[in-house]
C-alpha cells in the first residue's frame, strides 16, 4: 500500500509572496526627545548619550543618539488622522483585547493559505546606525522568506518570515528587524 | 568579574537582586572599551537583572502605545485569556537585548545583531536575569566578531528569551569600528 504525501503548504501562490513589499511609509512626526525619554525610562536604560549632550558630542558619534530598535515603535505611532482607534474597538466589541483593528500603513497583503493559526517563532534585530533626533523615519515590510516545514504527526505548516528596513532622510538603513511567525 | 550564570540560578531571589550588574549613567558613561584580544569563549557577560512590576509594564505599553489589555489589565489576563497574571511585554524583552549589547561593547564596539525567540509567560514577581556567554570569536576586515549566546532566564531557571548574537569588538591596534557599521561583504 502506498502512502500518500499531506498536500503542501507550500503552494505556488504561496511561494510568489516571497519578496512581496508594501509600500514605502513616512513615519508620522520625527524621532523626538520626549519620545525618547518616556521609552528609555520605561526600558530602564540611563545611558547619557541619549540625554547629556555635552557628554554626547565627545562620544563617536558627536551628539545625542537614541535607542537602537526605537525607531520600530515609534514608527507605529497611531497617526493623528487615523481617528480614535481604541473607542471604535470597544464600540465594535466591548470585550476588545484594546488593540481593535488598527489599520497600520505599510502592511503587507495576507498570505493566501488556509492555516489560520498565529504563532511566535522568533525575531532578528540587524543595527547599522543610531536615529539622530530631529529624524524623519522611513520603512517598508517584505515577506523575506517563507519555507514549509513538518508537523510530528506529518501535517505541513509555514513559517513566514517579515522584514522591515527602518531608515532616515539621508538614506541611511538605520535598522532592519524580521518577525517569524508559525502558520498552523 | 560577573557572577556565573550556574551561581546566580542557585540563590534566592532577593540574593539574585543584590547581584544586579546593570551600570547607573556614569558607570555607562565611564565604561571602559573591552577590546576583541579581552574576550575567550565561555566568558559570561555582567547579568542585567529586573523585578518588574505591574507599574513597570504598565509604563512600557504607554511609552510605546501598546494598548493590549494582557499587559494591564488583570481581570482580562485572568478572565478572558487565561493567562497566571498580566504579562511582561516580549517587546520589552527584545529591547532589553540590543541595549545589553550596546552597553558591552560601548564605547566604540557595535552591537550589530541579534536573533532569538519568545518562550515562557513572565509574570510580575518574576525576577529577570539577562545573560550572555561568548561562543567564539573571530577576525574580519580588522574587526573582532564575538558570536554570543544570550537569553533572559527567570530566578527559576525558565529560558524566556533563548537566542544568539553578533558583535564587533575593536582589535587593540585595529582601526575604528565603521559608523554607521558596514558589515563583511561576505556576512
Amino acid at each position: 500500500m502506498t502512502q500518500q504525501a499531506p498536500p503542501t503548504a507550500l503552494t505556488p501562490e504561496v511561494q510568489a509572496m516571497v519578496g512581496v513589499s508594501g509600500d514605502v511609509v513616512e513615519s508620522w512626526g520625527v524621532v523626538d526627545a520626549e519620545y525618547m525619554r518616556r521609552f528609555t525610562q520605561a526600558l530602564m536604560d540611563p545611558d547619557p548619550r541619549y540625554w547629556d549632550d555635552e557628554f554626547a558630542k565627545s562620544t563617536r558619534y558627536g551628539e545625542i543618539i537614541t535607542p537602537p530598535i526605537m525607531v520600530s515603535y515609534l514608527a507605529s505611532r497611531i497617526r493623528p488622522d487615523q481617528g480614535d482607534p481604541i473607542t471604535a474597538a470597544f464600540e465594535e466589541n466591548p470585550e476588545s483585547d484594546g488593540i481593535g483593528s488598527v489599520e497600520r500603513p505599510g502592511e503587507l497583503p495576507p498570505v493566501p493559505t488556509n492555516l489560520v493559526r498565529v504563532l511566535n517563532a522568533g525575531n532578528e534585530i540587524e543595527l547599522y546606525a543610531y536615529p539622530s533626533i530631529g529624524d524623519t523615519i522611513f520603512f517598508q515590510n517584505r515577506y523575506s522568506d517563507i519555507r514549509e516545514r513538518l508537523g510530528r504527526d506529518g501535517t505541513p505548516f509555514l513559517i513566514i518570515t517579515r522584514e522591515t528596513r527602518f531608515w532616515n532622510q539621508n538614506d541611511v538603513t538605520l535598522c532592519i528587524t524580521r518577525a517569524s511567525t508559525i502558520r498552523r | 568579574m560577573t557572577t556565573l550564570l550556574d551561581d546566580l540560578l542557585n540563590m534566592e531571589a532577593e540574593e539574585i537582586w543584590k547581584l544586579n550588574e546593570r551600570p547607573d549613567a556614569d558607570g555607562l558613561r565611564d565604561k571602559e572599551q573591552i577590546y576583541y584580544e579581552d574576550v575567550n569563549e565561555g566568558d559570561e557577560l555582567p547579568k542585567y537583572i529586573y523585578k518588574p512590576t505591574p507599574t513597570h509594564l504598565f509604563r512600557w505599553s504607554a511609552a510605546i502605545e501598546n494598548f493590549h489589555r494582557i499587559h494591564y489589565d488583570l481581570d482580562f489576563g485572568l478572565n478572558h485569556d487565561r493567562n497566571p497574571s498580566i504579562l511582561v511585554h516580549g517587546s520589552w524583552k527584545q529591547s532589553v537585548a540590543p541595549q545589553y549589547l550596546k552597553d558591552w561593547t560601548l564605547p566604540n564596539g557595535w552591537p550589530w545583531k541579534a536573533r532569538f525567540e519568545h518562550r515562557a509567560m513572565l509574570v510580575p514577581g518574576d525576577v529577570l536575569i539577562m545573560w550572555g556567554r561568548v561562543t567564539s570569536k573571530y577576525e574580519k576586515n580588522q574587526m573582532g566578531f564575538i558570536e554570543l549566546e544570550i537569553g533572559m532566564k527567570t530566578q527559576d531557571g525558565i529560558e524566556s528569551m533563548p537566542g544568539t548574537a553578533t558583535v564587533v569588538l575593536p582589535l587593540r591596534d585595529g582601526p575604528p569600528i565603521p559608523y554607521p557599521f558596514v558589515p563583511p561583504a561576505d556576512d
